[in-house]
């Protein structure tokens, strides 16, 4: 996407959601019993969930866009949109460049295989060069702090250091728009802060950053805008303060002024 | 610039999927044989077990007939297709669903996952491939015909990934494929020329065991490496339904990619 770096301001913002909406049904895709209820024509259509109704919001250059709301309210499902991981089932979504999506910790990694041998097949999933990614292993095992670790089976790691390193790894491919979810939930504090100054180094370099976080002040030290999903549809898009302000005090139970 | 809508995924991107199928394969082979004390050994030992079961039962029971050549040589050349042809399927069949994190969470090219069964499985063709031209050609049985043998790999290649991306892609939507696919693979062994020639089955029978794909497959590897001469008509309607089979699966599969982190 060279030819995109030029003057990215008279090309439009890079994400540009209109509309956007997913539905899925609720239940088990087949059992023997709606098979036989099938046969016997005796069906019933399975209930229908609205995971996204007319979402719609853009992202720019350099931006944190931070997304809250309740389990259930479609955050992860809009970002496995904007990564290109399921289609919306109505709405239209404009994505300019590539896109890292980091939705689940060790999606990608394998227990059997060691530290290295997992970067090599996360980074390659992602769309790394085996050159690039040799070139960085000594970077990935510091960032992570995982040097002795390095030729252990990630079997043998905790949660926390797997997390560590999916996040150093990630760190290294160069996209235009980075989708975080939650993945920052299990490290401990240190590198939790430096992964957020990595994050924000992201922005500043020019890249679009989606953040979803249970952890209001980090979606507040970090994000610029903010998103407030509540039942798949968007409830306010502002400024991150006054958004996680008000979805605070939804939260604590304390009534909508 | 991308825009979220259906857009089907066309046969040269396969091109771009070479390091990943590459990396899923050599995570496949590293993790197959860890913790396991015979590890790789076992490759030789599934065609090895099956040969030995052929020559009793097919040659010393049922005295199969195999137009001059060793009845060991004969059957290895069989299991040298079936053995890749199972080995592939059984790995394939569930290499979408066993990965449901990269499926559900990554951008990982989901072609990718059962195409790389293929890659990792090549010692079960390998091993059996070397042992049977080695023997055909210390008993003087290699002829101008083997050096189609590339061809005839690349057909097997088609017709295996035909079969495992069909399995895999329906998998994600009805498991039942992961019942049924060990016992069609016991029922195809036997429909299969595998441990036997279709030169002395009734022309009716002949017929039917044709439109098994890999008939002429079988018998046109056996022309190639032992000049046992094949059923015409089984060996056009082979490539025939091979090529055919390519073109539904991959239109099958571009169709149910789509909708895969889903339905999963």
């Amino acid at each position: 996407m060279t030819s995109e770096a030029v003057d990215p301001d008279r090309i439009g913002p890079p994400v540009v959601a209109e509309h956007l909406s997913k539905t899925y049904r609720l239940g088990e895709l087949l059992r023997l019993e709606d098979t036989l209820r099938t046969v016997t024509r005796r069906a019933t259509a399975r209930p229908l969930l609205e995971a996204l109704r007319g979402v719609s919001f853009e992202a720019y250059t350099g931006e944190c866009y931070g997304i809250v709301g309740g389990n259930g309210s479609g955050k992860s499902t809009l970002l496995q949109i904007l990564a290109g991981i399921t289609l919306p089932t109505s709405g239209t979504l404009t994505v300019r460049g590539s896109v890292l999506p980091m939705l689940a910790v060790g999606a990608g990694f394998h227990h059997e295989l060691t530290g290295r041998e997992n970067s090599f097949l996360y980074g390659t999933i992602l769309g790394l060069d085996r050159q690039v990614i040799e070139s960085k292993l000594a970077d990935i095992a510091a960032f992570a702090e995982l040097e002795r670790h390095f030729d252990t089976p990630l079997k043998r790691y905790s949660a926390g250091m797997q997390s560590r390193l999916c996040f150093a790894i990630a760190m290294l491919f160069p996209a235009n728009v980075y989708c975080f979810d939650e993945v920052l939930a299990v490290v401990d504090g240190e590198f939790k802060d430096r992964c957020l100054a990595e994050v924000r180094a992201l922005a500043a370099k020019g890249a679009t950053v989606f953040f979803i976080s249970h952890d209001l002040e980090q979606v507040g030290t970090l994000c610029d805008r903010v998103m407030w999903l509540q039942d798949g549809a968007s409830r306010e898009i502002g400024d991150a303060e006054s958004v996680i302000e008000r979805y605070g005090r939804h939260v604590a139970g304390v009534p909508d002024a | 610039m991308r825009i979220a809508t259906k857009s089907r995924l066309r046969p040269v991107q396969l091109l771009g999927y070479k390091p990943i199928i590459r990396a899923l394969a050599g995570r496949d082979l590293k993790s197959r044989y860890k913790q396991s004390a015979l590890g790789p050994a076992w490759v030789v030992f599934q065609p090895l077990a099956l040969l030995v079961a052929f020559t009793i039962g097919f040659h010393s029971v049922a005295h199969v007939r195999t137009e001059g050549v060793p009845y060991s040589l004969f059957a290895l050349t069989g299991l040298v297709v079936w053995t890749y042809f199972q080995a592939v399927t059984m790995g394939a069949v569930g290499s979408l669903v066993n990965n449901y994190a990269l499926v559900r969470w990554t951008a990982c090219p989901r072609m990718a996952l059962p195409l790389a069964t293929l890659v990792s499985n090549l010692p079960s063709f390998a091993i059996p491939a070397a042992a049977a031209v080695i023997a055909a050609g210390i008993m003087g049985f290699l002829r101008v015909q083997a050096l189609l043998l590339p061809l005839l790999f690349v057909w097997l290649v088609v017709l295996v990934a035909t079969v495992a991306i069909v399995l895999s892609a329906i998998t994600v939507r009805a498991r039942d494929v992961l019942s049924v696919t060990p016992f069609l693979l016991q029922v195809m062994l036997f429909l299969s020329p595998v441990g036997y020639g279709t030169s002395q089955l009734s022309p009716v029978l002949r017929t039917v065991i044709s439109i098994n794909p890999l008939t002429g497959l079988i018998e046109a590897w056996r022309w190639s490496l032992l000049g046992i001469v094949p059923s015409t008509t089984a060996v056009v309607i082979s490539l025939a339904l091979t090529i055919a089979g390519a073109a539904v699966a991959w239109q099958l599969f571009t169709s149910l990619e789509v909708s895969m982190a889903d339905d999963i």
